[in-house]
């Protein structure tokens, strides 16, 4: 990440002067930094760590074992984690329970990027980990890694109720040895591997690079051409 | 080890079956070919189709009256279009066969069948299904556009001939799993 944006981020933007207000706690926090973290951090992360909220997200058979982890019987709410968000803007990590189509990707990345931060993934099952038994299939994501960054990868078809509870703990034991600090300074990637266009389904780099290299070669055919060869 | 015995190639038919008698009997010509797993299975003409499907739907005596689906194939030398009809009344199934040689479809044009979409609601989906896949194009259909795949996708994935593309999520990257 450039660091432009690592200086830049305690700052809001002119536009916004009028709507955002930086309390002081956060103030504070922000200006004391390295500072505080060992204070703040292992509290911040011990809470934080047992309330990870979960979005509501299946796309195909994985999505029964994530209902059933959340039924009585295996009861994902023992590790603080029972709420079932149906909306991205109020939920921490997500489990991605399913095949990720070429057609679901961009939908993804819509709700990934509305998620608040800090926000995790877990890759659940072999269709999200490398694309298992869609292998070379023109319509899958080959592994969801390749849309959003992900945090802990869980394989089976399906994976049992407590792989999930294993990924879970271990999503934990992550969050827990975290820096408050750090996590606050995107020293992480927070933010889509890459982006997908809505209506194509193609990664929006690739139509980028075509649309500049047929600006170019409108401008100066001879030359771009030169170039691409 | 044992050699599994090579498959038998499927029995000839011997004259029309049921439906086919029928149709003949009322001006259709149909070819009959071997049947697939018990169910009486004819070759139309394009042409033909939809007069045949009125009177298979409509004659008391048959009263195919039930789509069960529109399918595709991408044979080695036809495009098929395939439907599959059954008849509560008289617990019958038929396949109808429309194919359409590739040496007829016009270079860089899709093969031609009529739509039945205006017979059987069902086929509606149906057939953009097989438009997507297959790539075949059903004329008089009220809204043929792909269902599967998103709407710009290139090409039709279950031809013969299609390449898949290669791109950001299906390359085999280094920094992958795969
Ligand atoms: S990994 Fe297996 S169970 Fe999970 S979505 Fe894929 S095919 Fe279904």
């Amino acid at each position: 990440m450039a660091d432009s944006d690592v200086q830049g981020m305690n700052e809001v933007p002119d536009e916004l002067k009028d709507t955002v207000t930086l309390t002081t706690l956060e103030k504070m926090i922000e200006a004391m930094g390295d500072l505080l973290s060992p204070v703040v951090s292992p509290i911040a992360n011990a809470a934080r760590s047992n309330s990870v909220w979960p979005l509501t997200f299946g796309t195909s058979c994985c999505a029964i074992e994530m209902m059933s982890v959340g039924m009585s019987k295996f009861d994902i709410s023992r590790f603080g984690s029972e709420v079932f968000r149906a909306t991205p803007r109020q939920a921490d990590m997500i489990i991605t329970a399913g095949t990720i189509t070429r057609k679901m990707a961009p939908a993804l990345i819509t709700l990934y990027e509305q998620m608040p931060e800090p926000k995790y993934v877990i890759a659940m099952g072999a269709c999200t980990v490398t694309g298992g038994m869609f292998n070379d299939s023109y319509s899958v994501v080959q592994g969801v890694d390749r849309v959003i960054p992900v945090d802990i990868y869980l394989p089976g078809c399906p994976p049992r109720p407590e792989g999930i509870l294993d990924a879970l703990l271990k999503l934990q034991q992550k969050i827990r040895t975290e820096s408050y600090a750090e996590r606050k300074k995107k020293k992480y990637r927070q933010n889509a591997v890459r982006q997908v266009d809505y209506d194509t389904g193609r990664p929006l780099e690739d139509l980028i690079d075509e649309a500049r290299f047929e600006t170019a070669l409108a401008l100066d055919p001879l030359k771009s051409l030169q170039e691409k060869a | 080890m044992s050699e599994t015995p090579a498959a038998k190639p499927p029995e000839e038919p011997k004259g029309p079956g049921l439906c086919g008698q029928f149709l003949k009997d009322h001006g259709i010509a149909t070819n009959r070919l071997p049947d697939s797993c018990g169910v009486e299975t004819i070759e139309i003409d394009g042409a033909h189709l939809e007069a045949a499907m009125k009177l298979l739907r409509g004659s008391s005596e048959i009263k195919l009256d039930y789509l069960v689906a529109v399918s595709g194939v991408d044979s080695a030398d036809t495009f098929d279009s395939v439907y599959q009809l059954w008849s509560y009344t008289n617990n019958n199934e038929l396949i109808i066969k429309v194919r359409v040689k590739k040496t007829d479809v016009v270079e860089g044009q899709l093969p031609l069948v009529p739509s039945l979409s205006r017979f059987w609601s069902a086929a509606n989906w149906h057939e953009r299904e097989t438009y997507d896949l297959v790539g075949i194009r059903y004329y008089g259909h009220p809204y043929l556009r792909r269902i599967l795949n998103v709407w710009d996708w290139d090409g039709h994935p279950l031809r013969r001939d299609y390449k898949q593309l290669v791109d950001s999520l299906n390359d085999k990257a280094p920094g992958s799993f795969r």
